[in-house]
């Protein structure tokens, strides 16, 4: 038990730091816009709902739930979630 | 003289079964209004916590010689609550109809604290990313048969279900993205009853033991569209027994590794998908006792995997044609041979036609073929989140 909850912290440590002082995006993959993160990314397991499906309310919900399910990161979230949040407006 | 008098117990079962069949339909039908309605309102709201109510259903039919019928009804509804920027909360219970009653399960409840771009930490029943299937891949609406390929649905092998805590996320690095996920569970539990000797209950509620099980999941995409993701997922678990009993100090390792790729080919006007998973898990040495009570031991190292290609026409103009998918699947499971739920391996070839309705919305016309079994089929509709 100990040890595994050794390990455990010891490598969410280690994630973690590099988490916070190594990731590096390349500008190809930064300049994405959000509609070509939604085609991309939702396409890695189903199809792309369109941007008309939800209200602006329901999309940041989805949004966060689609996150935390495809181990997106909250950047290239908030970019899909403002392209689709724009269709309704 | 109504049926009731004539058979008052067969009367009172019907009325039961139709109070508990109106208690799956009602919250299916309360949540596809609100989701209408939802989906006319194109406004914004200030306040940042906010709910939804989103899920899934499924309705199957099934024939095979000599018998066909309507198959169970599956209804998930999924809770997603957005308490702040940081908070969030995601719970889907799962309502079915299986052995001629209604099944209440709790799929999941996950509380999750967004620490940082690249980090989510969450604590409650979750599902485990222990490969891409469970969870992903093998969501009915994600899935392209009616059914799971063998070894990976009931019976079979690979952690299901956890309560624990856990850190997830993604990292950028580059043109490519890394996927993991690290978490500590109470682990599955040894069942070392005649009929299950050997094998494992993975989504218990609670625990056995005072033990925990660790787990996790590494992916990589090494291209920069991310259409494609290949991983590696592990559990680990020490002690997998009842505490007090002689198979306390079962251990058990779980591995998996998982592929998905997709591609858009303009020459042939079709999007095409591969995927595929391969499980293993080995257990310690126990001895059980058969149904006679005798001694009983075997080397539990089973290995179940699948491998299926989809082909969809969706870039020709053609709007019913593009709605159409093929798909084909094999599936194989190599059981223990001397355990009592295990025997011969099984082996299986699935095709299927699906018609897409909507995104998140098809028919599954599916053929299946076991070795030495007759050939099933199976159409089910779905309706997924």
């Amino acid at each position: 038990m100990k040890r595994t909850i050794l390990i455990s912290a010891l490598a969410t440590i280690i994630v973690s730091s590099i988490l916070f002082n190594s990731c590096s995006v390349s500008k190809k993959m930064a300049d994405k816009s959000g509609a070509q993160l939604w085609a991309e990314n939702c396409a890695r397991c189903h199809n792309a709902p369109p941007p008309g499906e939800f209200n602006n309310d329901n999309w940041e919900i989805v949004g966060r739930h689609m996150q935390v399910r495809a181990n997106m990161t909250q950047k290239d979230m908030d970019k899909i979630i403002a392209f689709l949040k724009s269709a309704n407006n | 003289m109504g049926v009731g008098k004539l058979y008052p117990h067969s009367f009172k079962k019907q009325k039961m079964n139709k109070i508990k069949g109106f208690l799956v339909i009602l919250p299916f039908i309360a949540t596809m209004s609100a989701l209408h309605a939802q989906t006319k309102d194109t406004s914004s709201s200030s306040g940042k916590n906010k709910f939804v109510v989103l899920g899934n259903a499924e309705a199957t039919y099934t024939a095979s010689k000599g018998e066909s019928s309507f198959g169970d009804i599956n209804f998930k509804p999924i809770f997603l609550w957005k308490i702040s920027d940081k908070l969030f909360v995601e719970a889907e219970a799962e309502i079915e109809t299986g052995d001629g009653e209604v099944n209440l399960g709790l799929e999941y409840a996950n509380m999750c604290y967004m620490v940082n771009p690249y980090l989510i930490l969450h604590a409650g029943r979750f599902l485990p990313k222990f490969g891409a299937y469970r969870g992903r891949m093998g969501e009915a609406f994600i899935n392209r048969f009616a059914g799971m390929p063998t070894g990976f649905g009931d019976g079979g092998i690979g952690a299901m279900n956890e309560t624990g805590v856990g850190a997830e996320g993604g990292l950028p690095l580059g043109n490519i993205k890394i996927d993991y996920d690290l978490y500590i569970s109470n682990g599955p539990q040894l069942l070392t009853d005649a009929e299950n000797a050997g094998q494992f209950e993975y989504e218990a509620y609670t625990s056995n033991n005072k033990f925990s099980a660790i787990g996790g999941r590494v992916a990589i995409l090494p291209f920069s569209n991310s259409s494609l993701e290949v991983g590696y997922s592990f559990q680990s678990k020490s002690k997998t027994g009842e505490t007090g009993t002689s198979f306390q100090n079962v251990g058990v390792l779980m591995q998996a590794v998982d592929l998905n790729y997709f591609h858009n080919i303009p020459g042939i006007k079709s999007t095409v998908r591969f995927i595929g998973e391969l499980k293993h898990q080995k257990v310690d040495n126990a001895i059980y006792q058969d149904a006679d009570g005798n001694n009983l031991t075997f080397n539990n190292s089973p290995t179940s995997y699948y491998a299926s290609a989809t082909i969809r026409p969706s870039l020709v103009e053609n709007k019913f044609v593009r709605n159409l998918e093929i798909a084909g699947r094999y599936s194989y499971f190599n059981k223990p041979t001397d355990a009592p739920w295990g025997g011969s391996n099984i082996t299986q070839y699935e095709m299927a036609l699906d018609y897409w309705l909507n995104w998140n919305c098809l028919v599954k016309f599916c053929y299946l073929k076991q070795k030495h079994e007759s050939l099933i089929f199976n159409t089910q509709f779905v309706f997924g989140f």
